[in-house]
């Protein structure tokens, strides 16, 4: 987004008739293109929210407008299914992923992209790799590592938080380096160079310099990380107890509970689903604008 | 904060694109931008590389190894002694097990997906590409689908779709019988279109980027040339997109490949058979049927279809960025 505020800003001396050069549709044409699309985004947008304030027997009979409108299911989605746990939970290990793996993403990009040494290339294709490694291939072998572990060192991993954290910052860790990779790539180095010359450590070029210069770029990835953690239902539908349970995964109970043979609970499990994504939503509004710069960047999700 | 020309420039650099660096030292053509070899600061790779090592290299081999045994819930505790089978496990997976049809279901989902959302990106960059009134929150909704998480997605469609569901009250008006659309044959499209409707936003962000690349003046010259719109768009525009898009391709079609959420919240489980993807089926083998040892065989098989996108991006994304080439092609003749 902020690339279009730079060409903006360059074509200023054009005037208005500079939107008129670089438009690229008849004005007709743009406007059904984008009714259409907006459409096609925001119905089922809208559903949610007037699902989520309508009954559940409206809402199986397929209504789109509320027949009625009650705000009880936000009430009673605590209750139904412990979507606060699932919350608190999520909140907790996405949360300190997301910390911890900016800091180990600008580290280890700061070594990889400012000094030279034999593999560097192959950590780096490696760091891209990785990314694309299909989580259930992983699944297995780790649930058998975790659960080998606990046999062996009495450590219990499988089941606890600490097993969420360990394995979605290990898994969110190639894809921030790769965007504190691309980050640092744009920073000059002068300042650097000058401190290496006052005689200071890479730790303290790192801690003094590198990271008050790139905190734009430690957002974003720490923010990846925690949409990874947030997201999952993989690991956390097998790694975790109903204790431990992330959102995701309480979630998913709504949607046992209708498989019960009473009415599905239709209006809880869209105001949950709804409750379950506006931190996300939150994030994505906040930092939208370095969000977007990052996604391009890393071309990843 | 960030400058808008270092955003742009990360950009273009990820894209794979030679992108002048900043500050002027363009004029300067071949100086090699020489990186540190002294007072390496190598310590610092080692916590994320333990990490990588300990819970991504290691479960990958342990994958391998856990493939060539019998295992199962009852072996699974000392699964070291588990019977080897060597690749018994391997054999069933491709003769007696529904892998190559899970295969087969998973290319043509990951194909059509990617085929339907790369024309309705590119002509959603396009249409958004010029200044208007309300672009900002047009831009912000379209990426409404892309930022709601895949697992509330699937569970907003799977109620959309079930069979007394808004989705078949509104096709009735129009004198469709929709039918089921989470159970049966015609589950495999309900996952098509879900998967079209969460993806597209991707490709429409790659494809803005590439069209941000294109000059003022180039706009400029298709106007004095007096090009036509289809004319500018096919033979000035599109070319600009080229890089851009494959490169969005690849990597939607990785991301079709690889997704369990969508397919596991939207159906539950079991998963009806026409969307049996890989993933689903990987997963039902070990935590449904408790067949570790052929699900650790299934995955590896399925790794061959991963492997032909993840071979085309690696060799299409540029590692080092353009000013430490030389040392990049150093280093690749060692």
């Amino acid at each position: 987004m902020s690339a279009v505020t730079a060409s903006r800003t360059k074509r200023t001396p054009a005037g208005s008739r500079s939107a008129d050069v670089t438009r690229l549709l008849p004005k007709p044409l743009l406007v059904v293109i984008l009714v259409v699309l907006m459409v096609f985004v925001l119905v089922p947008v809208v559903y949610i929210l007037f699902a989520s304030v309508n009954s559940d027997i409206a809402v199986a009979n397929g209504a789109f407008l509320p027949t009625e409108f009650t705000l009880a299911n936000y009430s009673k989605i605590w209750t139904t299914v412990a979507l606060g746990r699932g919350l608190a939970n999520s909140v907790v290990v996405a949360g300190s992923v997301a910390v911890v793996c900016a800091f180990l993403a600008v580290a280890t990009a700061y070594v990889l992209v400012r000094f030279q040494f034999r593999g560097r290339l192959t950590f780096l294709r490696a760091l891209l790799a990785l990314q694309s490694i299909p989580g259930t291939l992983l699944l297995l072998p780790v649930f058998v590592l975790f659960s080998s572990a606990a046999s062996y060192t009495g450590v219990q991993i499988i089941g606890t938080r600490w097993g969420l954290f360990i394995t979605y910052l290990t898994f969110a860790l190639p894809f921030s380096t790769w965007v504190m990779v691309t980050y640092l790539r744009g920073l000059p180095r002068e300042l650097e160079e000058a401190a290496r010359i006052d005689g200071a450590s890479s730790w303290r070029i790192l801690t003094r310099i590198v990271v008050p210069l790139s905190w734009p770029g430690i957002v974003v990835s720490g923010i990846f990380a925690f949409l990874l953690g947030w997201n999952d239902v993989l690991f956390s539908s097998i790694m975790t107890n109903p204790e431990s349970r992330t959102a995701a995964v309480a979630l998913q109970v709504f949607g046992a509970t209708q498989e019960g043979g009473a009415l599905p609970v239709y209006g809880q499990m869209m105001a949950a689903a709804l409750v379950c994504a506006v931190p996300v939503v939150v994030l994505y509004l906040i930092f939208q604008r370095y969000l977007v710069g990052g996604l391009t960047a890393g071309g990843v999700k | 904060m960030t400058t808008p020309s270092t955003t742009e420039r990360q950009d273009s650099a990820a894209l794979g694109r030679a992108v002048p660096p900043v500050g002027g030292r363009t004029s300067k053509p071949p100086r090699r931008r020489r990186l540190d070899t002294r007072g390496r600061p190598l310590w610092m790779l080692l916590p994320g590389g333990i990490l990588m090592a300990l819970v991504i290299v290691i479960p990958l081999v342990l994958g391998v190894v856990i493939a060539l045994l019998d295992l199962d819930q009852y072996t699974l505790r000392s699964w070291l002694s588990a019977p080897f089978v060597g690749l018994g496990n391997f054999v069933e997976a491709l003769t007696q097990s529904s892998l190559l049809r899970s295969i087969g279901i998973s290319a043509s989902f990951a194909l059509i997906v990617t085929a339907i959302t790369l024309p309705i990106g590119v002509v959603a960059a396009i249409a958004t590409q010029n200044a208007f009134r309300g672009r900002a929150v047009v831009r912000s909704i379209f990426l409404i689908p892309y930022v709601l998480p895949a697992f509330v997605v699937a569970t907003v469609w799977r109620t959309i779709l079930q069979p007394s569901g808004i989705a078949n009250h509104a096709l009735s008006v129009f004198g469709i019988d929709g039918g089921l659309w989470l159970n049966g044959p015609k589950s495999y499209w309900a996952l098509v279109f879900v998967a079209i409707w969460s993806s597209w936003p991707f490709i429409y962000l790659l494809a803005l980027s590439g069209l941000q690349s294109v000059e003022t003046e180039v706009h400029e010259a298709a106007a004095i040339d007096g090009a036509l719109w289809w004319a500018k768009l096919r033979y000035v525009i599109f070319p600009y997109l080229k890089g851009p898009i494959s490169l969005a391709i690849i990597i939607a079609i990785l991301h079709n490949i690889n997704n369990f959420t969508l397919p596991f919240v939207l159906f539950g489980v079991p998963t009806p058979d026409a969307v049996q993807v890989m993933p689903v089926l990987t997963y039902i083998a070990s935590f449904q049927s408790f067949r570790f040892g052929l699900s650790a065989a299934m995955a590896i098989c399925s790794l061959v279809i991963v492997a032909i996108p993840l071979f085309v991006y690696l060799r299409a994304v540029r590692l080092d960025s353009g000013d430490e080439k030389v040392v990049t092609e150093t280093e690749a003749a060692r």
